[in-house]
């Protein structure tokens, strides 16, 4: 074996790592953070490259700004009113909660950019749609659940807020849309999924199983 | 070509003795070896030229635990994107990364078994070509976790929220600093005898756990998918 050998292969994953890392940063440029969340790891991203740079002629954005990466958040009732849905965007990172308030709910994850959402989540879990002019409509697939949407920009405190604790060894995650001071919410704990305690706004706290939950806003 | 690797061969008293950690991470994942007195006690009885073998094991840990160290910090200080560069072909980003990663394990299990037939702990098939086989497959693991790991470090970066993610995170780390200290200190000569064993075991120790807490998981909660 050559001295060098070993080196080279370092050098030869140092290399392909450096590669992937300037494509990284071109593909999520400006990289700014989504939130810290629990679905992070579940939710990847779908690949921003693609559904930004493709249809900018179609929209009617001006060239220079084709890319567009918006920051909102859109909230309401999905359309038949038995779900309700929140998507909150920075930057062209957007964050999806769909939740009945009951037993179904699921967290989402992607990109909103250039008038086009597209999320995915856990177990094949899909929203499609598009954005623009205060509005953002398209359908969201949950579990075995499929509706579809149009719901309106919202301003705090309404939007969408998340809370993840650890209440004896099992990690909870809450969730809440919150619009004009309706709530609809869940928590998803070690028994399932159930409804949701009140948040209170202001203070963004809320009691569960006896536990304190901290929300945090993702819009 | 193949049969020169600076393995036992050429330190057959040496190897004696500290046979038993080579046993211990032959039997997969136990924990990363922390081998039993090893090192400081057959150290002892070869007086002079022990401490300079010590010595060259300590640069090139040194660096190893720089790289762990420095993972880590990035993945801690850099914002996760959420979004990163991944390989067409899959339904999603996180399937190249499972499959990538179950690519890398399939190799990891060809370098225990290479490793072992080089050690001549396979019952007598110890052939030529196994210093060959475990070199390529090595590298070729090597490189097929490289676009897993940035994907991670830079979507998602170092996190904590779940005992799995922590983990995973923290293994990953380790992986890249124990791989790199292996590096480094294969064309050494004269190394304590437990060195390569030690540091192999510990890379493929951390490579199975990152697979089980990432590709196992994946299969667990999504099912199979490509």
């Amino acid at each position: 074996m050559k001295r060098t050998a070993p080196l080279l292969t370092l050098l030869a994953g140092l290399g392909v790592g450096a590669v992937l890392f300037v494509a990284n940063t071109i593909v999520s440029q400006p990289h700014k953070a989504p939130p810290r969340s629990g679905t992070a790891v579940q939710a990847a991203a779908t690949r921003a490259a693609p559904t930004s740079a493709a249809p900018s002629a179609a929209t009617t954005a001006p060239p220079a700004a084709a890319v567009k990466k918006i920051t909102a958040t859109w909230a309401g009732k999905v359309d038949g009113g038995k779900a309700s849905i929140a998507i909150a965007a920075k930057e062209g990172v957007a964050v999806a909660y769909l939740c009945d308030g009951n037993r179904v709910e699921g967290w989402l994850r992607g990109t909103a950019a250039d008038g086009k959402l597209s999320l995915s989540g856990e177990n094949g879990d899909r929203l499609t749609g598009t954005f623009g002019n205060g509005r953002a409509e398209g359908s969201v697939s949950v579990g075995r659940w499929t509706w579809t949407f149009d719901v309106k920009t919202v301003t705090k405190p309404s939007g969408l807020y998340r809370a993840t604790a650890n209440v004896r060894n099992a990690e909870v995650v809450g969730g809440w849309i919150v619009v004009d001071g309706r709530q609809v919410g869940a928590v998803d704990g070690p028994d399932g999924t159930q409804s949701a305690p009140e948040l209170s706004i202001p203070s963004l706290t809320a009691t569960w199983d006896g536990a304190p939950l901290v929300a945090v806003p993702l819009s | 070509m193949s049969t020169e690797f600076t393995g036992p061969p050429s330190q057959p008293p040496s190897t004696r003795p500290l046979q038993p950690p080579v046993v211990a991470t032959a039997r997969i994942p136990v924990v990363p070896p922390t081998p039993p007195a090893p090192p400081s006690a057959p150290a002892a009885k070869r007086d002079a030229p022990s401490s300079g073998r010590s010595v060259a094991l300590l640069l090139p840990l040194l660096v190893g635990g720089g790289v762990s160290v420095s993972l880590g910090v990035y993945g801690r200080l850099h914002t996760p994107s959420g979004i990163a560069v991944d390989l067409a072909g899959f339904s999603s980003p996180l399937a190249v990364k499972v499959w990538l990663a179950c690519g890398a394990v399939l190799l990891a299990f060809v370098q225990l078994l290479s490793a072992l037939a080089m050690w001549r702990r396979l019952g007598g098939f110890s052939p030529s070509w196994a210093g060959t086989l475990h070199r390529w497959s090595g590298r070729l693991a090597f490189l097929l976790t490289v676009p897993v790991a940035m994907h991670c470090l830079y979507a998602f970066g170092l996190a904590t929220y779940s005992p799995r993610v922590l983990i995973h995170s923290l293994l990953g780390c380790f992986f890249y600093g124990a791989f790199t200290a292996k590096m480094l200190l294969l064309p050494k000569k004269g190394l304590p005898g437990w060195t390569l064993p030690v540091l192999g075991g510990a890379v493929f120790t951390a490579l199975t756990g990152l697979w089980l807490s990432s590709s196992v998981w994946f299969f667990a909660t999504n099912g199979v998918q490509f």
